[in-house]
């Protein structure tokens, strides 16, 4: 059995707090123990970065510290929280005078940032940690006949430093949904796109536009469903879909979600079943 | 030798119809650049492509491989057909810029859109000595700010991969942002010039950028568009040019995280657009769905002391004026509006209550008597 801190972020509590008991599940099934690491707070969503750089890596440098305080690695399972995290940690490790500085404050908490928890996405962590013949095995009802369209999103490919893939031609995600059973698409117009997820708020009809061409490449290619590793993608997908004029009610996935029905959970507690765009297939 | 092919896109619109691609075997060796460069010389010498200095430095070569941008002149052949398995290169015009002949395209635009944002320095006659045989000195440590920006090589990498500049025609582009911003920080720079770039910036589609840092992904400099994008977005605030959607949503953020650790995705709409509905429309869909709707985030473990962090930062950032408190107070009263308790004491009780948070407000509620 291995053991993780999982970073929550702001989807796997509140409304999609039923998220996390299905990712614990499922990860269950492939020996991996998860841990939620309680007192960790959001990681900022890359915009308190905008009022100020140095609060957002304190804000980490503290998420951090509370993993290396029960001696887990860290998992984080949101594409943003991901590269901010690990952007923080970048820069907490090649930077002495901020880690001081920072270290400083956390001391009235108890806490240390030392540097010696790793941080992982899911994509790595199923490939390196967990491997996909391990997947392959839990797999009690095999995705056989689903055309699954892979997305990725951004912020496990960009930028560089942070990737957890190959930028240009990543290829995990695909292997993960093959171990699954499923037949993989991976080359449709938009896969490349951002989901829009950040700008809904700031500049709606420029998400709008890339779910048109991201959605509609995907109904173009005849893929029954686009599964993703972020939780964000997905609520792009399903919520913001919604809001299209023309919808064109492609069904999607939290890449967890589709694993965990893949193993043998039932649609209904895989979260598959809570969708805006229902999934149909069976 | 070992070999590879590219899938060259030409086009002459004089010429031809449309655009079409025409295969060459390359060699394996050198980079990108050198490849083109051998197709010319010994393959087809009507091929046309830029490049210059053949070292990263005149910023001519940028062009797509796979649809990926590339800086061909710093981009090893080795490196693509380990990337690509040996599947064939196609190698294609940058993106947003019309094609002037196959790899050459018309840079004017991103050039006009750039002008707009006041690339250059407006001298603060209090800092700038007016005699021109006076030394304007600038130290190292203000060099500092914007050390990386000074590298743009107008590569127009950034622009050709842009996520905001492919749906949105107004939108400058990252590397126009960056060069706004070198001079945001340049103590040299008039204060009416930083506020009229702010002002452009704004309109020019600043809080258009989704973020998705490409830009640091393909910039052969190092720049960071994405960050200097955040940083302009944080001095238009700090200008009082709060109207904005995107300004209200940060303030969502600063003022949330710091009263509980957590955003609220349920009052979002509400605080950024005064959009009550979108609430009440979740509020039913979920519990429609038999899902717990929760009014505000769980309060945060030791959310007394990370508050003490939070403020620390923004007083030594001289910013702790950035927090609303009179908001904070009004989350606070929320907070104990709903149960019946005051904050510290949620947050134990909240705690105590396990390591499950599903059904825990309800649970919360009963317990200290809320609704
Ligand atoms: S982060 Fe913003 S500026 Fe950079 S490429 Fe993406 S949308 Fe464009
Ligand atoms: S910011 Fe970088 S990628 Fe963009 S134009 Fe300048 S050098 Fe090229
Ligand atoms: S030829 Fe000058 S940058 Fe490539």
């Amino acid at each position: 059995m291995v053991k993780v801190g999982f970073y929550q972020g702001c989807c796997f509590q509140g409304q999609d707090a039923h998220m996390f008991e299905t990712m614990k599940e499922m990860f269950k099934r492939i020996d991996v123990d998860v841990v939620l690491l309680e007192e960790t707070t959001c990681c900022g969503g890359n915009t308190i970065d905008e009022e100020n750089r140095k609060l957002s890596y304190a804000i980490n440098a503290r998420n951090i510290a509370l993993a290396e305080k029960e001696g887990l690695d860290m998992l984080v399972s949101c594409n943003t929280c991901y590269m901010v995290i690990a952007k923080a940690k970048r820069a907490l490790d090649t930077n002495k005078k901020l880690r001081d500085e920072i270290n400083e404050l956390l001391k009235e908490e108890g806490l240390e940032y030392k540097g010696t928890s790793k941080i992982y996405h899911l994509l790595d962590f199923f490939r390196d940690v967990v491997g996909y013949e391990k997947i392959k095995q839990a797999v009690k009802r095999p995705l056989k006949g689903w055309k699954v369209a892979a997305y990725y999103g951004c912020h496990v490919l960009y930028p560089k430093e942070i990737a957890v893939d190959n930028s240009d031609n990543p290829s995990s995600l695909q292997e993960i949904l093959k171990a699954l059973g499923a037949e993989v698409i991976d080359d449709y117009e938009g896969k490349d796109a951002c989901c829009g997820y950040h700008s809904f708020f700031t500049d709606k009809s420029m998400t709008l536009k890339k779910l048109n061409r991201i959605l509609g490449g995907v109904k173009k290619v005849g893929a029954d469903i686009v599964a993703t590793p972020c939780p964000l993608c997905f609520k792009s997908f399903d919520i913001y879909q919604t809001n299209m004029e023309n919808p064109p009610r492609v069904p999607s996935s939290f890449l967890p979600e589709i694993m965990a029905y893949a193993f043998g959970i039932d649609k209904d507690k895989s979260g598959l079943s809570h969708h805006l765009i229902k999934v149909e297939k069976e | 030798m070992e070999t590879a092919v590219l899938q060259v896109f030409r086009y002459d619109p004089e010429k031809d119809q449309a655009p079409y691609y025409k295969e060459y075997e390359v060699p394996v060796e050198g980079t990108l650049l050198n490849a083109l460069l051998y197709i010319k010389d010994n393959l087809d010498p009507t091929l046309a492509f830029r490049a210059f200095c053949r070292s990263e430095v005149c910023g001519s070569c940028s062009m797509k491989v796979n649809g990926k941008t590339k800086l061909a002149c710093k981009t090893p052949m080795k490196e693509l057909v380990e990337t690509w398995k040996g599947k064939p290169l196609r190698i294609e015009p940058l993106n947003h810029m019309k094609v002037i002949k196959d790899l050459v395209v018309d840079i004017d635009k991103p050039i006009e859109k750039m002008k707009t944002l006041i690339p250059w320095l407006v001298p603060d006659p209090r800092v700038v000595p007016t005699d021109p045989m006076h030394e304007s000195i600038i130290y190292p440590e203000e060099m500092e700010a914007y050390k990386d920006q000074i590298h743009c090589m107008l590569c127009f990498s950034c622009y050709s991969a842009c996520e905001a500049v492919a749906d949105n025609e107004r939108y400058r582009g990252p590397f126009a942002f960056s060069k706004a911003y070198r001079f945001q920080v340049d103590r040299r720079d008039i204060e009416t010039a930083k506020e009229k770039r702010i002002r452009y910036a704004i309109s020019g589609g600043l809080w258009s950028c989704v973020q998705c840092q490409k830009c640091l992904y393909v910039c052969p400099k190092g720049v960071k568009p994405a960050e200097d994008i955040q940083n302009l977005r944080g001095q238009a605030v700090k200008k009082g040019f709060t109207d904005k959607p995107g300004a209200k949503k940060l303030k969502h953020f600063v003022d949330w995280i710091y009263a509980t650790g957590q955003i609220n995705r349920l009052y979002l709409p509400e605080e950024v657009y005064g959009n009550k509905e979108a609430r009440e429309k979740l509020t039913k869909a979920y519990t429609e769905m038999g899902v717990e709707v929760w009014e505000v985030p769980k309060p945060t473990k030791g959310l007394m002391k990370f508050r003490d962090i939070y403020l620390e930062i923004l007083s030594k950032e001289d910013k702790a004026l950035d927090l609303d408190y009179s908001h904070v107070r009004k989350i606070d009263k929320m907070v104990s509006d709903i149960f019946k308790a005051d904050i510290c004491t949620i947050v134990d009780k909240a705690h105590e209550e396990g390591r499950s948070s599903r059904g825990l407000i309800s649970k919360l509620k009963g317990l200290l008597g809320g609704q």
